[in-house]
């Protein structure tokens, strides 16, 4: 591992402070219809999750913003910050994504000082852009020069530390189990990245029905500890 | 590729008030009945019609309606859209709309009917300017097959971008392929075998709206599963997973009842036709 991705790794961390801890994407509302109870079956949500929502969307678009980003087609990374906002079709998730990626901005500006950031910040505060934690995550990626595959593998990784985290509290599981998870999801983490880097971008954001069902289900679900 | 099996273009414009059709072309195997103004309505209704029964392997179909400013449409099908077997090339169906400011459209076919090994890509592309009001459903259906299986067809793709001003407001990419994901798991249909999707864009959306409608589905009859969202412009999405078309279309005309009150006073005409 290079410093630079050491850098890109605090991103990472679920004590990075961008309020992921308070969504779950809809993890929630399996967990109140006791669909998900233990972590084999948390399991097998998360799988489905990363591989058949998170991939076609965030996954696809870091990929699609780091090309941007090579290539210096600003226009495009706007554009996928919108597609990647619009595409979301449950309310929740959606302004839930735009606050992390608000706050990731934020405190990575903060640290990195990366002129692309200041740029993204400005079209936010002039309502030309959204913010999403995929695109401020890539730009710092890119910035570090960090390969792109390992960008996404971490951006992925990220996301299931945090849904990790989330579900231990709630479901609840252990401490334990819940590290043993992550581990055993490492696998399901190559081979998601795999599959982005070989998606042909006709697939971006295709979405499951069961998985936006438990989104939109959210907002109206009766004893809540997550905002999405 | 320019050669389209069957090709539709229609115009609206509002003529002192009523809505009429500026302009009609059809050519190949893609057709509208004659206007009917249901209800002593100042606005028609087209029906659709595919005179060869079904969609082939490789056929394309490409529509284009207008409505300009104030102009108002409702546009259905006679029947359910039918896709048979596509072995060398999937089925295109490609739908583009034009809304002028305070134009009204209701886009709500029959559910599509997806036969053994049929491959079908539709694309509908919907361009508003403020002040327009789009209704959309669409429902996705699996055909029998001899085999007995559930989910025989090979792929179901259906994307939808609607415009505002210009801007991207709404994106909805739904891909059903049974051969690659696990169709009665988690996260995919969930033990049920119909989708359905009510898309609606109007500037009188509001939460009081959003939860009549969550009371009117709740009422409803049936085994289904559904969820309701409100979109990043004024509107709302609702997703319907059923076994049977009517449930969802029930579903669907249930909120059409209420979105017609609540925002015109008005009752939608009954549009099925059997």
């Amino acid at each position: 591992m290079t410093n630079h991705a050491l850098s890109l790794f605090q991103l990472c961390d679920s004590n990075f402070p961008t309020g992921s801890f308070s969504h779950s994407f809809g993890l929630e509302t399996y967990i109140q219809k006791d669909i998900v109870t233990d972590a084999k079956s948390f399991f097998e949500w998360l799988n489905v999750y990363v591989h058949e929502q998170l991939a076609y969307a965030d996954g696809l678009a870091v990929r699609l913003a780091y090309d941007a980003l090579e290539a210096e087609e600003l226009e495009d990374i706007w554009e996928l910050d919108r597609i990647l906002t619009v595409q979301n079709l449950a309310r929740e998730s959606r302004d839930g994504t735009q606050r992390m990626g608000d706050r990731m901005l934020d405190i990575a500006q903060s640290i990195y000082e990366i002129p692309m950031l200041s740029t993204y910040m400005r079209k936010i505060r002039d309502k030309q852009a959204f913010g999403h934690p995929a695109i401020v995550f890539t730009m710092v990626g890119h910035h570090l020069q960090v390969e792109k595959e390992t960008t996404i593998l971490y951006y992925l990784y990220s996301t299931v530390v945090s849904l990790v985290q989330n579900a231990v509290r709630a479901i609840p599981l252990g401490q334990t189990a819940g590290q043993k998870i992550i581990y055993a999801f490492q696998q399901q983490l190559q081979q998601a990245t795999d599959k982005i880097m070989k998606l042909d971008e006709e697939e971006f954001g295709v979405v499951s029905p069961g998985l936006e069902l438990s989104q939109m289900q959210h907002e109206r679900v009766g004893i809540r500890i997550f905002s999405s | 590729m320019s050669e389209w099996t069957g090709v539709l273009d229609l115009a609206m414009e509002n003529r002192q008030g009523r809505s009429v059709a500026k302009s009609v072309y059809f050519q190949g195997a893609f057709k509208v009945m004659r206007p009917v103004y249901l209800n002593n309505y100042s606005y028609p209704c087209y029906y659709l019609l595919n005179p060869g029964g079904g969609y082939l392997d490789g056929d394309r179909y490409r529509m284009e309606i207008t409505l300009d400013e104030q102009a108002q449409l409702t546009l259905t099908t006679q029947s359910a859209t039918k896709v048979y077997k596509t072995p060398t090339r999937q089925v295109y169906q490609e739908s583009v709309f034009h809304m002028k400011k305070g134009s009204y459209l209701e886009y709500l076919p029959d559910a599509l009917i997806a036969y053994k090994d049929a491959k079908y890509y539709q694309k509908n592309i919907v361009h508003m300017e403020k002040g327009a009001t789009l209704l959309y459903s669409d429902i996705l259906t699996p055909g029998w097959s001899p085999e007995g299986e559930k989910f025989s067809y090979d792929m179901l793709r259906l994307k939808t971008e609607i415009y505002m001003e210009d801007e991207l407001v709404v994106f909805d990419h739904i891909k059903l392929h049974p051969a690659s994901q696990h169709m009665n798991g988690l996260g995919f249909m969930e033990g049920y075998t119909h989708l359905g999707s009510f898309i609606v864009v109007g500037e009188k959306t509001n939460d009081d709206l959003l939860d009549r409608l969550h009371e009117t589905i709740q009422k409803e009859a049936g085994d289904f599963a559904f969820g309701l969202s409100k979109l990043a412009v004024p509107g709302f999405t609702i997703r319907i997973m059923a076994n049977y078309t009517q449930v969802i279309e029930r579903i669907i005309s249930a909120c059409h009842h209420v979105i017609s009150d609540k925002w015109y006073q008005t009752k939608p005409s009954f549009l099925r036709k059997y």
